[in-house]
């Protein structure tokens, strides 16, 4: 279970997280709603070690990750698949994934092989790629392949950075797609969208995040009652 | 038969020049930065190897340890000083002057410990090979299997093993390499002593094939280098191979068919006539195409 509390990040003057406290379960799927500039990619980043925090905790299974170096934010079982399908655009897509799993021991070198074997079950395209450069990759590979490369250090709790920006429909159902068959495998997922609809499909509970703080927590039956969200996220009037 | 020996002469000693080239590019792949005092860290190795020669001797080998030894120390140095304090986006310009300082200040200290100018620089002797012929000359044949054994080693390295898996990631992406738990912050410090030790290994194959050292070396490797990376690509590591040997095989031809006093000539000509049919150089196509890439070097 990851529980924030309190959290505060700032850039230079600008805070961009005012306090925010929110909790992903076990085993389930938490969302994370909220317009551009909300500081939702801050709290990922917080969360995975990137940015260090002002102030507040980050626990996770009960151990503090707040202030930890990124490394060992990894190993304590929390990966981060970054906006933007950030791959290594000059790597290959075998040697991305294998860069997925650094923080992995040597010892470990035949289970990782084995799970790049279920990675290509799971992703049939990134096995038809394995030798190309991922930079060559379309925009919905890149995306794949930056969660295949997430999955490599066997996480427990998967954050996942707004996987269905700029991709075609069916790519997002896709993505989609996985991210249900990836918590039916038992990972947790904390997941920021900006497509609400699709985030519907999946998420256990929602939180909306706006300017810096948790403007709403509830259901997806509570978030879909809610006549200011329906009306701002859900695109109905 | 001028032809192909001059051939040979011009590759083998060209296996030289892609080491140096190698250095730089490595640097400039990873980094991307432009280290204009590699030459003079490399010199600064092959001054170190001559000022304490009497005191250790060691013969050739000992000057190769200490050459290599010193080249990746000063390339340390350079890195500590000029590069890590300058890491953002805007440190580009100040971590490329502040080389051109340091390369001042490795010049001086070279030459301080050159009090004669010109110092002999031994080499290793190993047998000259010749069939039908043609006569590959020993100090060619040794640079040709150093730079093979060198270059392997550095594929090895960078292609097999988990250092060199994080070391390309983190020249793709420093900060994501870092999110998947590389320790990144010592990386350049192990880019710039590979570089050294390649740059090293070039410094005393070429010195020894001179026979002799001057402070002038620097500044020579310096231009040798980066004419041989451009030529071949900026950053690209097969690039400055092919740009080493290229440099080799056309330098070899005029010297051999103009006289040595066109030889400087060729190496600038050559480098314009590339930039101007080609500026990405002849193997940096990929780079220079994708255009989010090519505005991140430099």
């Amino acid at each position: 279970m990851l529980e924030i509390e309190n959290l505060s990040t700032s850039y230079g003057l600008i805070k961009a997280l005012k306090g925010v406290s929110l909790t992903a379960e076990d085993g389930k799927v938490t969302c994370i709603l909220g317009p551009n500039g909300a500081g939702k990619t801050t709290l990922m980043f917080t969360a995975a070690g990137i940015l260090k925090p002002d102030s507040g905790s980050v626990k996770f299974g009960g151990a503090e990750l707040a202030g930890l170096a990124a490394p060992k934010i990894l190993q304590q079982g929390l990966a981060l698949a970054p906006e933007n399908r950030l791959v290594f655009p000059q790597m290959s897509v075998r040697d991305n994934l294998l860069a997925g799993a650094y923080i992995r021991h040597r010892s470990e070198a035949t289970q990782v092989e084995e799970d790049l074997e279920k990675i290509f079950e799971r992703f049939p395209v990134l096995k038809e790629r394995t030798e190309q450069t991922a930079g060559t990759l379309s925009g919905g590979e890149q995306q794949m392949l930056s969660v295949a490369r997430a999955l490599m250090s066997r996480p427990k709790m998967l954050l996942l950075d707004e996987p269905s920006v700029g991709l075609a429909p069916l790519i997002v159902d896709e993505i989609f797609s996985i991210i249900r068959q990836m918590n039916k495998d038992g990972i947790s997922i904390l997941l920021v969208e900006q497509n609400a609809v699709k985030a519907l499909e999946v998420a256990d509970h929602f939180y909306l995040l706006d300017q810096g703080k948790v403007a709403f927590s509830g259901t997806p039956g509570e978030m879909a009652n809610d006549d200011v969200i329906r009306r701002a996220y859900l695109g109905e009037h | 038969m001028d032809f192909l020996q001059t051939s040979i002469d011009g590759l083998l000693f060209g296996s030289a020049y892609a080491l140096l080239a190698l250095g730089f590019s490595l640097i400039f792949g990873i980094m991307k930065r432009i280290n204009l005092a590699y030459g003079s860290s490399l010199l600064f190795g092959g001054a170190l190897a001559v000022w304490l020669e009497p005191f250790l001797g060691g013969g050739a080998l000992g000057l190769l340890l200490v050459t290599v030894f010193g080249a990746a120390v000063a390339g340390i140095y350079v890195e500590r000083l000029c590069f890590s304090p300058h890491l953002g986006k805007t440190g580009t310009m100040a971590s490329m002057i502040a080389t051109f300082a340091i390369w001042m200040q490795l010049d001086e200290i070279s030459s301080q410990l050159l009090p004669q100018r010109t110092h002999g620089f031994a080499g290793i002797d190993i047998e000259a090979i010749s069939f039908a012929g043609i006569i590959l000359r020993s100090d060619h044949v040794l640079h040709f299997w150093v730079a093979v054994l060198a270059i392997g080693a550095l594929y090895w390295t960078l292609y097999r093993t988990r250092f060199g898996l994080l070391l390309r990631a983190s020249a793709d992406d420093p900060e994501i390499a870092y999110l998947l738990g590389g320790r990144v912050g010592l990386l350049g410090v192990a880019t710039f002593a590979i570089a050294g030790f390649l740059g090293g290994t070039a410094a005393f194959l070429i010195l020894s094939s001179d026979g002799q050292i001057t402070p002038h070396f620097g500044l020579w490797s310096t231009f040798k280098g980066l004419v041989a990376m451009m030529l071949g690509g900026v950053g690209s590591l097969p690039g400055a191979i092919v740009g080493g040997l290229l440099l080799g095989f056309a330098e070899a031809h005029v010297t051999f068919y103009l006289g040595a006093e066109f030889r400087d000539i060729l190496t600038f000509g050559l480098l314009l006539l590339i930039l101007v049919l080609r500026p990405g150089g002849l193997m940096g196509v990929d780079v220079y195409r994708t255009g989010r890439l090519a505005t991140e070097r430099i």
